[in-house]
């Protein structure tokens, strides 16, 4: 399970949606997707904007990145076996709020996938797979990836309630080992994630521990790691223009006052490799 | 009955398969795109503008989107004029001519990145990027100064035997003067315009959206702003002007034609489709077939006014 998966070419391509339904903690978009879009691996993205009909749309400008959540119908879980792209967000602001208007039969254009995807756990360690808000959905295939490969894994969720843990369904029925934390107790421990990660870093097993959601989360979920020994892999979700390099607007500082992109050389990056303190 | 239209036309002395061009900054070195164009369906392209030595930028967030625009503040990042030559320009394809951006904080660097680029292959001409803060006159750009421009093209002109295109900033009270002088100090053409200097405020923390503070306005806004400069600058000069500022599509190329450029590059919108210069030359083509233009060359400040 060393082996990280070389992730295809990517591609520009317009998917019609097939449906676009708020659940708990979410909206789950659905997108046709034809046989030659590149499978995800895990951890990749892709940068998705508000116009595949042809018709050009100038308002919001920029398309969003959002984590390839999963790729149905391959494995056939879809029931007539389309093969349908998920991805799952988070109204936060004007892009993902004009995103939930987004009806059946409707077309995005989509660029991806994009992105240094997570590299696989080295044999006989543990995966540690801790995220909160809206990098929940950003785990999800690595958890599957490692599930189907039977490596040893646990997750652990977190969110301000019970009613924002996005993807829970998904990740209980991988029928992995999976705890749940919220700011106000309404499921699983009653708080942040760190208070349950923070004694099983201590165990002495050897760990990969892989980060996704809000800043301060991921700088302590980091800060816990690196005090316990433990390789820690965290996946941003900043601001982006492009997604492939180009606009360099995407820089965050590593620790030795280099820059690196978080389209190109991230959104996952060894934890050690970042300067913490800098992130956005 | 329709034939292919021509669309190849010669800009500053180089001769382009079609106008279309792709703006520095906005298509990286090249190779970043290949997977989504093939950069054989381009006149060329121009890229990320070059000092003499590698340089890092602003610190995040250093972008921020605005109605039908973004604002962006990376100031000088790039890998180096040395980098460029040794590890970007191999990879490009043969037949693709590059245009090579340079901007340096003072005159003489900008004349050694000129000087370094001569003669390099694949390099077919020059871009002076003029929207860089002139450190000795106290951070003013060059291309504010009508004074400090002069003596920059001069140098620059002095220092290559390359065609010489100089890019304008739009932040002047008049476009067509700074256009006159660079023409006055033999520059090949000019490309105009460079990013809008602009602010965009977050009224919940009360601070500037980049850490900059002001960053450069980009994208569509911004189109009818260039097109008018291109307009002003084809009025008062002839050597031949390359359209910049928001342009998506074959009609918003074939505006800035109309207005007097000769060719036109392609920005921002790179960032949304990267497959959109090759897009744009497509709608330029399917624009002359709708309208009987032999040549793209028929349409080169063929607007009409009264
Ligand atoms: C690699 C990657 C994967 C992502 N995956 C997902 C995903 O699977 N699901 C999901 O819901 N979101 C995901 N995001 C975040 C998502 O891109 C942003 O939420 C989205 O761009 C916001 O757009 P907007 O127009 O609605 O918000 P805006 O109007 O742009 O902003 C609204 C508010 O959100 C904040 N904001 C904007 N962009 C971001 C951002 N990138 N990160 C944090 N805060 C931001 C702004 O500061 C502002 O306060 C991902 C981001 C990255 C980089
Ligand atoms: C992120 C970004 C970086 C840019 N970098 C450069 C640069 O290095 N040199 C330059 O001459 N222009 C640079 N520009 C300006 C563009 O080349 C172009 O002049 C401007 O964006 C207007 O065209 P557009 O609206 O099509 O993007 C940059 C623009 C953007 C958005
Ligand atoms: S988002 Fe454009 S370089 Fe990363």
């Amino acid at each position: 399970m060393s082996d990280a998966v070389t992730p295809a070419a990517p591609q520009r391509c317009v998917l019609r949606v097939r449906s676009n339904e708020p659940e708990r903690g979410c909206i789950r978009l659905v997108l046709e997707a034809p046989d030659s879009w590149p499978a995800a691996a895990p951890g990749q993205f892709v940068m998705i904007h508000l116009s595949g009909t042809g018709v050009a749309r100038h308002d919001p400008l920029l398309p969003r990145p959002m984590a390839a959540f999963r790729l149905t119908g391959e494995g056939s879980t879809e029931p007539d076996g389309t093969r349908c792209l998920e991805v799952l967000y988070k109204v936060v602001g004007r892009g993902t709020a004009l995103l939930a208007e987004c009806q059946p039969g409707d077309s995005l254009a989509l660029v991806g996938p994009l992105g240094v995807p997570f590299p696989m756990p080295q044999p006989g360690e543990e995966a540690v797979l801790v995220g909160g808000g809206t990098g929940i959905a950003s785990l999800f295939e690595l958890a599957r990836t490692l599930r189907d490969a039977g490596a040893p894994l646990r997750v652990l969720l977190g969110a301000r309630s019970q009613d924002d843990l996005m993807a829970l369904a998904d990740f209980e029925a991988l029928g992995v080992p999976l705890e749940l934390a919220t700011d106000d107790g309404s499921a699983g421990h009653h708080g942040l994630v760190t208070a349950p990660l923070e004694p099983w870093l201590g165990a002495g097993s050897p760990l990969r521990i892989y980060a996704c959601g809000p800043t301060p989360m991921m700088v302590a979920v980091a800060e816990l790691a690196e005090k316990a020994g433990h390789p820690c892999h965290l996946s941003l979700e900043n601001r982006m223009a492009c997604g492939f390099g180009i606009c360099l607007g995407c820089a965050v500082r590593s620790r030795g006052d280099a820059l690196h992109l978080v389209c190109r050389d991230g959104p996952v990056f060894d934890a050690k490799e970042l300067d913490l303190g800098a992130l956005p | 009955m329709s034939t292919t239209p021509d669309l190849s036309v010669e800009f500053a002395g180089i001769p382009l398969r079609n106008p279309v061009l792709t703006a520095s900054g906005t298509f990286g070195y090249g190779v970043e795109l290949e997977p989504f164009l093939d950069l054989r369906r381009l006149g060329g392209f121009v890229a990320k503008s070059l000092t003499l030595e590698p340089r890092h930028g602003n610190p995040p967030p250093r972008i921020a989107e605005t109605p039908a625009g973004m604002l962006n503040a990376i100031s000088l990042e790039n890998v180096g004029v040395e980098a460029f030559i040794e590890e970007k320009l191999p990879a490009v394809p043969d037949g693709v001519p590059v245009i090579a951006s340079v901007f340096g904080t003072e005159i003489e660097l900008y004349a050694e990145v000129c000087k370094r680029l001569t003669g390099v292959p694949k390099v077919a001409g020059l871009e002076i990027n003029a929207s860089c803060p002139h450190v000795k006159a106290g951070g003013i750009e060059f291309g504010q100064s009508p004074d400090a421009l002069g003596r920059l093209v001069r140098a620059c002109r002095q220092a290559t035997t390359l065609p010489l295109v100089v890019k304008l900033s739009p932040n002047v009270t008049s476009i067509a003067e700074m256009a006159r002088v660079c023409e006055g100090e033999g520059a090949s053409g000019i490309a105009a315009i460079n990013t809008v200097q602009a602010l965009e405020v977050d009224v919940e923390t009360r601070r500037p959206m980049l850490s900059n503070g002001l960053g450069g306005l980009s994208g569509p806004a911004i189109r009818p702003v260039a097109l008018r400069m291109v307009w002003q600058c084809a009025q008062a000069v002839s050597i031949p002007i390359c359209g910049v500022g928001g342009i998506s599509t074959g009609e918003d190329a074939v505006a800035f034609l109309l207005c007097g450029a000769t060719a036109i590059q392609v920005g921002t919108a790179s960032y949304l489709n990267p497959a959109a210069a090759g897009e744009v030359a497509d709608g330029i083509a399917a624009y002359c077939e709708r309208h009987g233009v032999a040549s793209v060359r028929e349409l080169i400040g063929a607007l009409e006014h009264s």
